[in-house]
């Protein structure tokens, strides 16, 4: 992936071989009568793809910029602190969060922080995902997340299993140095009790 | 923001319901408007058709 360069005028995650990755998973597993939340969607690129092809896309951002953004390119957008203000329930809930592993000491205060920052493990957000995303979720609801190989993608999906949820690789890139995967994420309703 | 969003839109603090105000509306998409939480004691301003659903003790 690349790494944007912040500027005044550049405040939005750009779109870049994650977001493809993401977007592509996306369009191979919607379905028409999916409500859809992309969780903190940046430019938008992710949801604007999915429009007209599910029942509904509701895009959220903490970053000012980016729901303005989103909605430029006509998608429903709601600021909020990942699902913070929404209840769903969504059929099929997108995210590609914050994933990549930053020392205190590398922090950059400013919006594009949000975008990158995954805190020392890189996992801090998608942490923060996983603990209340089962609250927006229908029950046969799917989750499709990115991460990276820098993320620890077994240490996620033993988060994810932790809670009940079984976790399958839906697609996989190798990008300069990292592997890019997007995790299809479910209830295991054979177990799950939250 | 539609009208029909309302309905999966949900306070962030105490997750309750949140009522609609209307200030400024075109078409089906509120401009300009709030919700209110009556529980908090707080509206969550909608500004330029995006509704902010940031807990309001965050100023930015």
């Amino acid at each position: 992936m690349q790494i944007p360069t912040p500027s005044p005028d550049d405040q939005v995650y750009a779109p870049a071989e994650d977001t493809f990755l993401l977007r592509d998973a996306a369009l191979a597993g919607v379905k028409p009568d999916d409500r859809v939340l992309e969780v903190g969607c940046g430019s938008g690129a992710v949801s604007a793809a999915l429009l007209g092809r599910a029942a509904s896309v509701v895009a959220t951002d903490i970053n000012p910029h980016a729901v303005r953004a989103a909605r430029t390119l006509g998608v429903e957008t709601v600021r909020t602190d990942l699902m913070a203000g929404v209840r769903g329930p969504f059929d099929l809930v997108l995210f590609n969060p914050p994933y990549l592993p930053t020392a205190p000491e590398e922090r950059i205060d400013d919006w594009l922080e949000y975008a990158l920052d995954g805190g020392p493990t890189g996992r801090e957000t998608i942490e923060r995902f996983a603990a209340d995303v089962g609250r927006v979720i229908a029950p046969f609801g799917r989750i499709l997340l990115l991460v990276s190989s820098l993320t620890g993608p077994e240490e996620v999906q033993k988060i994810f299993s932790g809670l009940g949820y079984i976790v399958l690789l839906a697609a996989k890139e190798r990008v300069e140095g990292e592997d890019l995967l997007v995790l299809r994420i479910s209830r295991d309703l054979c177990c799950f009790s939250g | 923001m539609r009208r029909s969003l309302l309905d999966i839109l949900c306070c962030p603090v105490c997750k309750g319901d949140l009522d609609l105000r209307v200030d400024e509306e075109t078409g089906d998409d509120i401009v300009e408007g709030s919700l209110w939480c009556a529980a908090c004691g707080v509206a969550y301003p909608i500004k330029e058709g995006i509704p902010n659903l940031l807990p309001q003790t965050d100023k930015d």
